[in-house]
């Protein structure tokens, strides 16, 4: 990639259209369809966060249990349905990203990690600590298949919900898209290759990495609300550490250089997951050796477009 | 409740500080010597432990792994170091992150291949098979046992650290990284030696751990998650800042378990991130 | 359009995809049954054990209702969210609509809803109560007991046995299940004059419980109850037992697995520590007898709480099916209702009002290493026991 920002909307738009039409065609499952739209919308947040600012988040799990818990509870105690919830949620993810924010991006490197880390814990304790909004380990169920918008089109029918999924799912992608075409985004690139240099040239380096943060934590609230329209359920395990490590392997493995790359990546994780687990329990070896190549190899991850990882190489810190 | 508990409680808290203390030592001596951050600590301390579990069976008592184990440990790691991790080294933390997270689920999955799913017992050592009774103050042999060993660790590296010119080039590296190639050490056989050596930390922590807590594949994240939280709060490759964290935690374990045992973990996580945020060089860091 | 997807997705995906759907039209005859199996993820350890006792179960009953059975696997990796996908998969693209199983009760709870929605039946060994109370429905039966019978068949008949053993100080796991089974434990309690000196909570990611014990040590109880579940249980006790509480305390485990949990904490751990368990293999009955000749005899292995727990729910499924000499599925919930068979535990009957399985629980006491018959055997039955909440009480309408 070089350093002219990519336009919107161009070929890439329409490769996402493209995919989100056909998934449900290729794949022989159409519930995996769904939960690849959900973990991508998820992994999409840790691709705007390091391809963009080059902040690397193990806690995008505690947005996403955000938005599932908050539009889980929307819909089953309020009655709203499924879009202002969705909405609410995203809200909600970016209210909550906000707040952990003003802290986090105080910090680079590590510490920036280890804070992502430690806030994602701070969740999942916090929805134990609190079963009467929760439910705790049990998960959140009887959530009610409600309807778009309007009290039309119910989210019963399947072919229906994947479509309501995949227009989320798209609208995400192109925010994201519109965020790095923007002159917004080109100074959250240039904050990627050099933190001081961008400093210098008068930009609050810190005010954009915290807008990037709250965004990212709008974007993968929402995918715990796909999530809940999806399960009608939310399982505990929505908002623990491995969720995270989900979301930002699936957008490793895709390459963080492109918003693609997160729908690529959660394509191949779930398609991995479904077919080599019957099959080899031991699967995950799989994904960690993935991950190794990706790391080492091919920075820029199975979609090659150029990635953080290459550019951030310390000998050539201006490169 | 009475002051004795509260004594009890804290005294229950040096001991459980100083089993911590012994798990994050080697993390956080890698991370100061060569700004590395380690994922994979919590899979050394596990294969070591099953290393023990494999020697207790073989040999019915789990007393040589205390040796044989941190030296596999040791082994793993240097290994992996060559083969592995020192191709992250001129990459940013967030890849070598990315690189031991990877290496520790492979470590985790070829365990569970080999050992099966479900947790095992190792025994404890005959001689250590009782408790201590101090002034109405239960306390398990073993434990102490244990608590005696980190504590003897603790002083060896105290010394090395002071004494020796192994230390005077760690804490080097603590103050600036780049100034230890400076002064001619030669930065491979370093790198080297610290994953030997911090390996074998680890090692040594899973073998004691086996016969208090058993074996089992998980058990490598939850002692990474101890570990860090150790070791972030007490600075990031500090050697008095993780004894001092590692006691402090275990003594706040213990007695919040009395007070609000509920609260603790997400006590210990809120303050961990007041420190990350405010002063991220920890209790005893330097900036 | 189905079979146009199937092809594409065949053509698509390689050769993962074709041998599935190859199976799914194969052998339509046959009655195809869904096992939600955890075998990879942090439930491997519990799915996997559950996943070969229903195998053998299967391989032994071959048919029912006159048709040969197919055990299908779901690996849900122990997420709840993927079991629920796997079930959905199931019953739209297979026409499956039976289902057993679950290694956590947020996924037996999920399961159940998925399946009562699309008209199925399914069992499993969710250890929660809302399973067979305010969250039960029409088309789900549970085999262990609710948190209530086990309290009840443990703790009653160890105070009759030990009347001076009142003070009584707890371990609980703060979850929903460790809070059902202190509050059952408090009312029997307070109903037999026992005094609940004390509790100490810990969180579901807690391993090291050395301040908790202390605690109960200092407050010098009789009786120490932990009431948590899993691999929580057995260290809770192992710890409890390395700080001497044997010495002057009881221990009582309200909720144990059995045999695979004796098995890591080895007998010394054991040895005079009560256990409550849902099955213990020594036990004689017709239903045991058989399960346990024929786990022996193919896995050479004594038969574990987890095994029996896949091989219960796949005879009561065979028993229901046959019974109701069909798969249609109102008159096969219609003969679980009703049912009664020849169990692990001894004669098990199904509860019409709540769709809890009735059956014995058991108070069990660790024996000394040198009293073992042979090396499983590390407990004696002390109490076989059955206790209900009466229907009206547990909340289910059904």
């Amino acid at each position: 990639m070089t350093n002219a920002s990519p336009r919107f909307p161009n070929g890439t738009t329409v490769a996402i259209g493209a995919i989100l039409v056909a998934l449900p065609w290729v794949l022989p499952s159409l519930t995996l369809a769904s939960e690849i739209l959900v973990v991508a919308t998820g992994a999409l947040s840790c691709t705007l966060l390091l391809g963009s600012v080059g902040l690397l988040s193990f806690g995008q799990g505690l947005y996403f249990g955000l938005g599932a818990y908050v539009s889980a509870i929307l819909i089953r105690d309020f009655g709203m349905n499924a879009s202002v919830a969705a909405l609410a949620a995203s809200v909600a993810g970016c209210l909550l990203a906000a707040a952990a924010g003003l802290l986090i991006v105080r910090r680079q490197g590590v510490y920036f990690v280890m804070l992502t880390l430690a806030f994602a814990q701070m969740g999942f304790f916090l929805a134990l600590a609190f079963p009467k909004l929760t439910a705790g380990e049990n998960g959140l169920g009887n959530v009610p298949r409600t309807t778009i918008a309007f009290g039309k089109f119910a989210l019963s029918s399947p072919g229906l919900l994947y479509a309501f999924l995949a227009l989320l799912c798209f609208a995400a992608f192109a925010i994201v898209q519109r965020i790095i075409a923007s002159p917004f985004g080109s100074v959250l690139n240039s904050i990627r290759h050099n933190d001081n240099r961008s400093e210098a040239l008068g930009y609050d380096v810190r005010r954009f990495k915290f807008a990037a943060v709250t965004i990212a934590g709008g974007i993968a609230a929402l995918a715990g609300a796909m999530n809940t329209l999806m399960l009608s359920f939310v399982p505990l395990s929505a908002v623990d550490v491995e969720t995270s490590e989900r979301l930002l392997i699936a957008s490793l493995i895709g390459g963080v250089g492109s918003p693609l790359g997160a729908l690529v990546g959660a394509t191949v994780l779930g398609a991995m997951s479904d077919f080599l687990s019957p099959v080899w329990p031991r699967w995950s070896m799989i994904v960690a050796l993935l991950l190794i190549v990706v790391v080492l190899f091919l920075r820029d991850g199975l979609l090659g477009l150029g990635s953080v990882m290459g550019r951030h190489r310390k000998e050539a810190p201006n490169g | 409740m009475s002051t004795q508990v509260f004594i009890f409680g804290a005294l229950n808290g040096v001991g459980i500080g100083m089993i911590y203390f012994i798990l994050s030592i080697g993390l956080t001596m890698i991370f100061g010597l060569m700004q590395f951050v380690n994922f994979a600590h919590g899979a050394f301390y596990m294969v070591s432990a099953y290393a023990a579990f494999a020697i207790a069976q073989w040999t019915g008592s789990v007393l040589p792994a205390l040796l044989i184990s941190p030296l596999l440990a040791a082994i793993f790691a240097l290994v992996s170091e060559r083969v592995l991790l020192q191709r992250t080294y001129n990459l940013p933390h967030e890849a070598q992150i990315l690189i031991t997270f990877a290496l520790a689920i492979l470590a985790q999955e070829t365990v569970t291949m080999i050992f099966g799913t479900l947790g095992k017992n190792v025994p404890v050592p005959e001689m250590f098979n009782g408790v201590v009774i101090l002034g109405g103050f239960v306390y398990p042999s073993y434990r102490l046992f244990v608590v005696a060993v980190a504590v003897v660790v603790a002083v060896v590296m105290w010394l090395a650290i002071e004494r020796t010119r192994l230390g005077a080039m760690l804490r080097a590296a603590a103050e600036n990284a780049e100034m230890v190639g400076l002064l001619g050490f030669d930065s491979r056989k370093i790198f080297m030696g610290a994953f030997a050596f911090g390996g074998a930390l680890a090692g040594l922590a899973g073998a004691l751990a086996a016969p208090l807590r058993g074996v089992e594949p998980l058990m490598g994240r939850e002692a990474l998650a101890i570990a860090f939280v150790v070791v972030i709060l007490g600075g990031l490759g500090s050697f008095s800042g993780a004894l001092l964290a590692a006691l402090l935690i275990g003594i706040t374990q213990s007695l919040m378990s009395m007070i609000w045992p509920g609260g603790a973990h997400l006590m210990i996580y809120g303050v961990m991130t007041m420190i990350l945020a405010f002063r991220p060089t920890g209790l005893m860091g330097r900036s | 359009m189905r079979n146009r997807r199937e092809i594409l997705a065949a053509a698509a995906v390689g050769i993962a995809a074709p041998a599935l759907l190859r199976r799914a039209w194969a052998q339509q005859d046959a009655i195809e049954i869904g096992s939600l199996v955890s075998l990879s993820g942090t439930f491997a350890n519990i799915g996997e054990q559950v996943d070969i006792g229903s195998k053998v179960a299967f391989d032994y009953y071959k048919t029912a209702a006159g048709k040969p059975l197919r055990y299908v696997q779901m690996d849900d990796q122990g997420d709840p969210g993927r079991a629920v996908r796997l079930t959905q998969d199931a019953i739209r693209d297979r026409g499956i609509r039976f289902f057993m199983n679950c290694t956590n009760s947020a996924i037996a709870l999920a399961v159940a809803k998925e399946v009562a929605n699309s008209g199925g039946v399914y069992i499993n060994q969710a250890g929660a109560d809302e399973m067979t109370g305010s969250l039960c429905n029409k088309n789900t039966f549970r085999w262990p007991v609710a948190t209530y019978s086990a309290v009840n068949t443990t703790v009653r008949p160890f105070m009759k046995q030990f009347p001076d053993a009142k003070k009584w100080y707890t371990i609980t796991g703060q979850y929903v299940f460790g809070d059902s089974l202190l509050k059952n434990l408090k009312d029997v309690l307070g109903e037999l004059g026992g005094q609940h000196i004390g509790n100490s909570y810990h969180s579901l990611s807690d391993r090291e419980y050395s301040g908790f014990i202390t605690a109960a040590i200092a407050a010098q109880p009789d009786v120490l109850c932990i009431c948590n579940f899993g691999s929580q249980t057995i260290d809770v006790l192992r710890q409890a037992v390395s700080f001497g509480m044997k010495r002057n305390t009881k221990i009582v485990v309200v909720w144990s697995t059995g045999l695979d949990q004796f098995q890591s904490l080895g007998p010394d751990i054991c040895e005079g520590v009560y256990f409550g368990a849902n099955y213990w293999h020594g036990v004689d009955t017709p239903g045991n007898r058989l399960l346990s000749g024929v786990i022996k005899e193919k896995l050479k292995v004594t038969p574990s709480y987890l095994l029996t727990a896949g091989w219960a729910c796949t005879q009561a499924t065979v028993e229901a099916l046959n019974k109701a000499g069909s798969t249609d599925v109102p008159a096969v919930i219609k003969a679980f209702e009703t049912l009664s068979f020849e169990g692990p535990t001894g004669l098990e009957k199904v509860r019409a009002e709540d769709h809890q399985v009735l059956k014995d629980y058991y108070l069990l006491l660790g024996k000394p290493k040198a009293k073992m018959r042979d090396k499983d055997d590390y407990v004696e039955v002390l109490s076989a026991e059955k206790a209900f909440l009466s229907p009206d009480k547990t909340g289910c309408k059904l």
